[in-house]
């Protein structure tokens, strides 16, 4: 077999490998039965508490009847959710009754 | 995809090409001292092949050490790529590619500079080449994660009993008989 012949086998060879070793490795990303397990493998995975979002509360002076809004010279008292309240795009709740 | 995952699947995939260019370079090297695979070509075109392989593993294991280096679960830096048995965990499989990675570089670097040297003393660091190989083989015996998958097992365990077996011949019989 000539030199070219032997050079291309071995670089098809060697292609062919990696192309499925990186196929193998891609559709098995964890080994559980891998030789090696760095120590953040044994720890179980960090889930990262949603950050609580400050969200302004809505005005709970009602509107009376010639009598508008009385203006706050001081603004609206900060909301802070915990994590596990998930802030929605809804319009703020108001006051609109009138007794 | 998320690029810690994939420095991690390149680091692997790369590992595992790595291997199989230096197990041609290392069979085509044996080859062209025993005759063995002289059915299969002349000893200029396995010489040949044997010089070509240098350029298949060079890139292969620079991506794979490279991957490793910025795979942050890995925990792998720069130092760990010249110094053996510094990493924390899994100190003796990664150390000893650590030193199959020293020897490699070695064994190039005084190829490439044969001509400068003395041919025996050239000859005998050219020989080391078959530690080299043992320490690649237990390192990714060791540390390899895909090693216990049937097919790679199988092509892995091939190649280093061939490379076993002519390395075998040569050392006990020397250059066979054609």
């Amino acid at each position: 077999m000539p030199a070219w012949g032997l050079k291309v086998g071995s670089l098809l060879t060697t292609v062919l490998v990696l192309a499925g070793s990186y196929g193998y490795a891609a559709a098995h990303i964890k080994n559980p039965d891998a030789p090696l397990q760095p120590p953040v493998a044994d720890k179980p995975a960090a889930t990262a508490a949603p950050a609580a979002t400050s969200t302004p509360l809505p005005s709970l002076v009602g509107i009376r009847r010639g009598n508008p809004p009385r203006s706050t010279a001081a603004p609206a008292p900060l909301l802070n959710l915990t994590p596990g309240v998930q802030a929605t795009a809804l319009p703020a709740i108001t006051f609109t009754h009138v007794s | 995809m998320d690029p810690q995952l994939l420095v991690w699947i390149v680091a692997r995939a790369m590992g595992l090409a790595a291997y199989i260019a230096l197990c041609i370079a290392v069979l085509s090297g044996i080859a062209l001292r025993t005759a063995v695979l002289d059915w299969l070509a002349k000893n200029r075109a396995m010489r040949a092949l044997h010089d070509w392989t240098t350029w298949l593993w060079i890139p292969l294991g620079s991506l794979h050490v490279l991957a490793l280096l910025l795979d942050k679960t890995a925990q792998i830096g720069l130092a760990d790529l010249v110094l053996p048995f510094r990493v924390e965990y899994g100190s003796l499989a990664i150390g000893l590619g650590t030193l199959s990675l020293d020897l490699l570089i070695v064994i190039t670097v005084t190829s490439w500079l044969r001509r400068r040297m003395n041919d025996e003393l050239w000859r005998w660091i050219h020989r080391t080449s078959y530690l080299m190989f043992v320490l690649l083989f237990v390192h990714a015996l060791l540390s390899g994660t895909d090693f216990n998958a049937p097919l790679i097992s199988a092509v892995s365990w091939s190649a280093a009993g061939g490379i076993a077996l002519l390395a075998t011949s040569r050392i006990v019989l020397g250059r066979l008989p054609q």
